[in-house]
């Protein structure tokens, strides 16, 4: 009777009870995860491809529409039409019609043949400057191969003096979701389950009955164990379809082992959980323990690593980002996921979100008063 | 014979910040009695009740049940005490069956245990009907019953019910009222607080709590003999009359009388006792008011606590 979890079945059984008993709550846990999933997922897409791009071709010759097909060719750029001056190409860039505008002046070919310098204006918009830059990379591309090709012609020569042949290692696409994707996953864990927890206990302070848990001998590790167990499950339940909704949805494949992904998966959320009922301890109302739960969420949306690499922040918000349970998450994931690392790798991850969550959860049962007001 | 003492309170004190909730309350609870706790709200009943329950650490003073003391032996306590709250906490969305497994296991009771005591309040309670409705769709009524059984699973010797009959119905109320004697017959020590003066009639102790002060304490039957409730050379009476608003105003101006309120289609009246029943009447009768009847009254529990909270006189049996 006087263990120190005393009375965790009698919790788990009614926590349980509640959490089945009320599909809207387990609806409001489980369906926004897998929207702000998908969501997340096609938002955070910065794949430049196909560009709307306008050209004014004067020169009106076939290698001046070889050129615009080069540009094509890249993917980067979709040809969406032509236009007859320059004016009218910097207006519809103004207007948003188009982001880029290719300008071939009369005399390209002529130039190219007599072995002139052939110009080639191209204007980008430069109010996206990830797109801009992008573009900006691509086109001056397609110049230099052209140049090249020509020279190399011209000198007679079968292939190119120097050819550089990067290899992409792991994410050979260079698809922007597989880097996004297990982050979401991440963040969208970390805002359902901090939640859940949060609400909790916060949920029968302003019902009354914690009072009437807290007349009994219910221990409180017996209470705060039961009333993180069955969210436990819930949760693990739901990152196994996040999960699957990264790889068939998404496809991005899980290149290492899934029984470490779990492991690293189970004390993140263990983390997480403690961290809701540690909120859960401190505030006296609902209104109160959604506000401070939204106060966790966003260090981790930004500092985390989740978009920004944490390697060029500030050094205040990388401190930030040392205390962050999603910063070991995420970037263990993303070994797992992508890289097809062991754990072996990365213990010091996994040990150290286990660490956290064991002392979160000590934490809100050491704290946890047994008396109220 | 002086039954066993199962709570106990010396100079009991709560202190919230500047403001003194209980203010050094005494008072001692036998065995298998029937404490009413009275007084009106904010007075610090509730404030009271949590501190013998261990919920509120008291600020002076000590309170001991089953001679534990309620700030520091808690965990003793806590499988000895039933608590009802003025709430009714129970969980909306769970079943009556469910509820009452919960408590039980709450306690630490399990398998046939659990059953045996689960089926003993069911059919104590007659709240077979319901036991698939959930909790939250039960009426007041129900509710009350309910929430009875659930601090009654573990089978404490001492339960302590806030305000259970607020909010509730007649009949809901006499049939509480029935099953808390037979809980006393049965030797559980009951504290009950309540804003009913016929309540108050049926406990066999009752205690009246007013701003924070314990203003008296005793047996129903001592209290209305207190020399302050009935001051010598004094008579009560009651005065049955048409138009008793009218009449009230007409007493209170005749010289002798001391008290006079209102009781539904009568009045309650202190008078001093050499006072003649012929000279109230006669006086009724020139404003209007004929054929009073007059009968003398022994003074009610509420003429004790309207007398003693007028006074501010502390005291009583204890």
């Amino acid at each position: 009777m006087r263990t120190p979890f005393r009375g965790f079945t009698a919790i788990l059984y009614k926590e349980f009870l509640v959490v089945l008993r009320d599909p809207l709550t387990l609806f409001f846990m489980l369906f926004p995860p897998i929207v702000e999933m998908i969501a997340f997922g096609y938002a955070l897409d910065t794949d430049v491809k196909h560009m709307a791009t306008l050209v004014f071709d004067e020169d009106r010759t076939e290698e001046s529409r070889s050129l615009v097909k080069q540009f094509e060719n890249t993917q980067t750029f979709k040809i969406v039409g032509e236009v007859q001056s320059v004016t009218e190409l910097a207006a519809a860039i103004r207007k948003g019609k188009a982001y880029v505008g290719i300008q071939i002046p009369p005399g390209f070919t002529r130039n190219l043949r007599a072995g002139r310098t052939a110009k080639v204006q191209v204007l980008i918009d430069g109010s996206n400057s990830s797109i801009a830059a992008s573009a900006l990379n691509t086109s001056l591309n397609v110049g230099f191969r052209n140049g090249l090709l020509t020279l190399t012609e011209r000198f007679g020569l079968r292939e190119l003096p120097v050819e550089v042949r990067p290899q992409i290692l792991y994410n050979p696409e260079m698809r922007s979701p597989n880097f996004f994707v297990p982050g979401v996953i991440g963040i969208v864990l970390q805002i359902a389950t901090v939640f859940a927890t949060a609400m909790s206990l916060v949920r029968e302070r302003e019902r009354g009955t914690l009072e009437q848990l807290l007349v009994s001998p219910l221990s409180r590790w017996g209470l705060m164990l039961g009333k993180l167990a069955p969210y436990l499950i819930i949760s693990m339940v739901m990152a196994v379809g996040l999960f699957a909704i990264m790889r068939y949805l998404f496809h991005v494949p899980i290149a290492g082992d899934l029984g470490a992904l779990a492991a690293a998966t189970f004390f993140y959320i263990f983390t997480l959980l403690s961290l809701g009922l540690l909120i859960s301890t401190r505030a006296t109302n609902q209104i109160q323990a959604l506000q401070m739960t939204m106060i966790t969420i966003l260090p981790s949306v930004f500092f985390s690593g989740f978009i920004f690499p944490r390697e060029t922040m500030p050094d205040i918000f990388y401190a930030i980002s040392t205390v962050l349970p999603a910063t070991y998450y995420i970037e263990l994931e993303r070994a797992l996921v992508l890289r097809g690392a062991s754990l072996a790798d990365f213990w010091f991850n996994l040990v150290l979100l286990a660490a956290m969550g064991l002392a979160l959860f000590s934490l809100c049962a050491l704290r946890f008063k047994k008396k109220i007001a | 014979m002086p039954a066993e003492t199962m709570i106990q309170c010396e100079a009991l004190t709560k202190r919230f910040g500047h403001f003194t909730a209980v203010d050094h309350v005494s008072f001692s609870v036998g065995k298998g009695s029937i404490f009413g706790f009275l007084g009106p709200n904010g007075s610090g009943k509730s404030t009271v009740i949590r501190m013998l329950c261990g919920l509120l650490e008291p600020s002076d003073g000590q309170g001991r049940i089953a001679g534990f003391d309620v700030a520091r032996q808690t965990e003793e306590i806590k499988p000895l005490i039933g608590y009802m709250s003025q709430k009714f906490s129970l969980y909306d969305e769970l079943t009556v069956h469910e509820n009452l497994s919960f408590y039980g296991r709450l306690y630490g009771l399990k398998g046939a245990a659990l059953k045996q005591r689960y089926d003993e309040l069911v059919a104590l309670t007659h709240i077979e009907p319901y036991i698939g409705r959930r909790a939250g769709l039960l009426s007041g009524g129900w509710r009350q019953r309910l929430a009875m059984a659930c601090s009654l699973m573990h089978h404490p010797t001492v339960l302590f019910l806030d305000e259970p009959t607020a909010g509730i119905d007649p009949v809901a109320r006499r049939e509480l009222w029935d099953l808390l004697f037979e809980f006393s017959s049965k030797g559980m020590t009951l504290f009950v607080t309540t804003h009913y003066m016929d309540e108050a009639e049926r406990c066999s102790h009752v205690g009246y709590i007013h701003m924070s002060k314990l203003v008296v304490c005793g047996e129903p039957d001592d209290l209305k003999q207190l020399p302050v409730v009935n001051p010598p050379g004094t008579k009560r009476i009651d005065v049955t009359c048409d138009h008793v608003t009218t009449g009230l105003q007409v007493v209170r101006r005749l010289p002798g009388v001391r008290t006079a309120t209102v009781f539904g289609q009568s009045m309650h009246l202190l008078v001093d006792e050499k006072m003649s029943e012929g000279f109230i009447r006669d006086e009724l009768a020139k404003n209007k008011i004929p054929q009073a009847d007059i009968r003398p009254i022994a003074p009610s529990l509420e003429d004790v606590f309207v007398a003693l909270t007028a006074t501010g006189n502390n005291g009583g049996p204890k």
